[in-house]
């Protein structure tokens, strides 16, 4: 399948975010939780997007804040893709009552707001990045299971799943070998629009103020500081928020088959 | 049609009996006592122990269950923990601030997305335009979207306040320009989605032989297009409105927080942050119920736009 220039695009930005992930401690000028005695200071040479209020330099947490986004990110969208993709598989090969139940559950979910949710189960059990990956997978499988189940459904009928039924073999043995390796492609683009979408919730947690505590440094964290400065320093706010911004951007032109 | 309308009510009832008992009994069990929480952790187990049997607390959490939905049902959903005042005073004021920017935010996405991707002017430099914007729309967070719209506009061009919120009785020219950032704000994620599903939808319109006809009796392409591609293209954005209206109840409550608009989803975050018990039940309950009834207004006006469905 050759890749289209927006699957390109997107390729590259998950790259480059990966790369800034992987060597933050040679980008980042600076230890990112290390409190200066500058604090709120404009963009220099030494602060190449200045200080934050307690001094910390914002290029280094920006650098060290992207291992916290993909961290987050890819590990809900792993979470969701464990407990969706079974279940939109069998719901779609076995259908009958358990694609019934199925189905109802998923709808359910699908209609609930999905920050909202976060947002409630994120009170109720405190956050920490194991809790957040964890409740974003959780908020966020349905979507990957309506998915998976849609193409089982159009799978189940082909001839090579019939000659496999017909020649005796394991419904679980059908699934692995014969249903998965056909609706592979489509689980990992959904894959991909799920970690946009799970940068894209936990950011707005964070900002909202329940996301990764601090010091850690969090995107969506300091959009919410730099937001009380706007004023002294834009880049205070802005280079974060641009930064969620072009990596969501980068998983959901991998991941999206519209447009 | 009324067969229609009982049905879907019959069926949304247990959801939401189901997701408010889910939610109490999740909440109420994770968060501990809350009379520990309404003390103080200096209180004497003696005051906990009085306050919990004068709220109740030392019931079995069923039984607190069906006193709640007996007394929500009267209009009374108890008192906030920090304020002390009445949530159903508290939330009552701020549904229609919130359903004012809902409301206006799906406008403006559904005629952007119809109108933009409609356009037959220029359509080569218009397509990529409303393609890139979409993507914008959709990949950019709510939060940050709002920060750089107040940047823009309000701190270097100074032409709109930054945050807040005037009532209309401070004159609709003051209402609208609180309005228009947080507006455009919660409607960009929409106009994205909606842009894709219309232009979907559109293209293959396109290509059917009455709009051949249409262009064959020398109609002009805009009025092909907008007379007889469009009208025929928006149901399925109808649709997705339906199911997308829950999602935007989460883009509102960041959105409000932005913004500082006194809406609903603001009262909700300072609520969640503040361990409010009864706000937070009673704001995520409204939040449920309304996903639930907007997803039957949706398929209501579905089956209006559509007559082909009422048959069914």
């Amino acid at each position: 399948m050759p890749l289209r220039t927006k699957q390109v695009v997107g390729l590259l930005i998950i790259v480059a975010a990966c790369l800034c992930a992987g060597a933050a401690p040679f980008l980042a000028t600076q230890d990112p939780t290390q409190i200066g005695l500058v604090s709120l200071d404009p963009p220099s040479m030494t602060h190449w997007l200045g200080t934050d209020e307690l001094g910390r330099d914002i290029f280094s947490r920006l650098v060290y804040g992207a291992r916290i986004s993909l961290g987050v990110g890819i590990g809900a969208a792993v979470v969701a893709t464990l407990l969706g993709a079974p279940v939109g598989l069998c719901a779609g090969y076995f259908g009958g009552r358990f694609d019934l139940m199925a189905v109802q559950i998923i709808d359910l979910f699908i209609a609930l707001p999905g920050l909202v949710l976060a947002l409630i189960i994120t009170a109720m059990v405190g956050p920490s990045i194991k809790n957040l990956i964890l409740i974003l997978g959780f908020v966020m499988w349905p979507a990957i299971a309506r998915m998976m189940r849609g193409q089982t459904l159009a799978v189940r009928e082909s001839a090579f799943v019939e000659a496999a039924r017909a020649v005796g073999a394991q419904a679980g043995w059908i699934i692995r070998r014969h249903v998965w390796p056909n609706v592979a492609h489509v689980a990992a683009a959904q894959f991909a629009v799920t970690v946009a979408f799970a940068i894209f919730t936990s950011s707005s947690l964070s900002f909202l103020g329940l996301g990764v505590p601090p010091p850690t440094p969090d995107w969506g964290g300091m959009v919410r500081t730099g937001f009380d400065y706007l004023i002294i320093n834009p880049a205070m706010s802005m280079a974060p928020g641009l930064a969620v911004a072009v990596t969501v951007a980068g998983f959901y032109l991998l991941g999206s088959r519209e447009g | 049609m009324l067969t229609l309308i009982v049905r879907r009510l019959l069926l949304a009832v247990p959801n939401v009996v189901l997701i408010s008992a889910l939610l109490f009994f999740s909440v109420s069990g994770l968060l501990g006592s809350p009379a520990g929480l309404m003390l103080g952790q200096d209180a004497s187990p003696e005051a906990i122990a009085q306050l919990n049997a004068k709220m109740g607390f030392d019931q079995p959490l069923y039984a607190q269950y069906l006193h709640w939905i007996g007394n929500a049902l009267g209009g009374d959903l108890g008192h906030s923990y920090a304020t002390q005042e009445s949530v159903a005073e508290a939330i009552l004021p701020r549904i229609p601030v919130t359903a004012e920017l809902a409301i206006l935010a799906i406008v403006v996405a559904t005629l952007g997305a119809t109108v933009l991707n409609s356009l037959t002017v220029a359509r080569r430099l218009v397509r990529p335009f409303a393609v890139a914007l979409g993507i914008l729309g959709i990949t950019v967070p709510n939060f940050m979207l709002g920060v750089s719209l107040i940047f823009l506009f309000s701190v270097k061009l100074g032409w709109l306040p930054t945050t807040g919120w005037a009532p209309w009785s401070e004159g609709i020219i003051e209402h609208l320009r609180h309005l228009l950032l947080p507006v455009l704000t919660l409607s960009a994620f929409y106009f994205g989605s909606f842009s894709l599903v219309y232009r979907a939808e559109y293209e293959a319109v396109r290509k059917q032989l009455y709009v051949r006809v249409a262009r064959a009796k020398g109609l002009s392409e805009t009025a092909v297009s907008f007379k007889h591609v469009l009208p025929n293209s928006i149901l399925p954005v109808i649709t997705y409105i339906g199911i997308t209206l829950g999602q935007l109840t989460g883009g509102a409550v960041v959105t409000e927080t932005v913004f500082s608009v006194p809406g609903t989803g603001n009262l909700f975050v300072n609520a969640i942050l503040a361990r409010d018990f009864p706000v937070m039940l009673a704001v995520s309950m409204l939040i449920i119920v309304g996903v639930v009834v907007m997803n039957l207004v949706a398929d209501l006006l579905y089956t209006i736009a559509n007559p082909r469905i009422r048959l069914a």
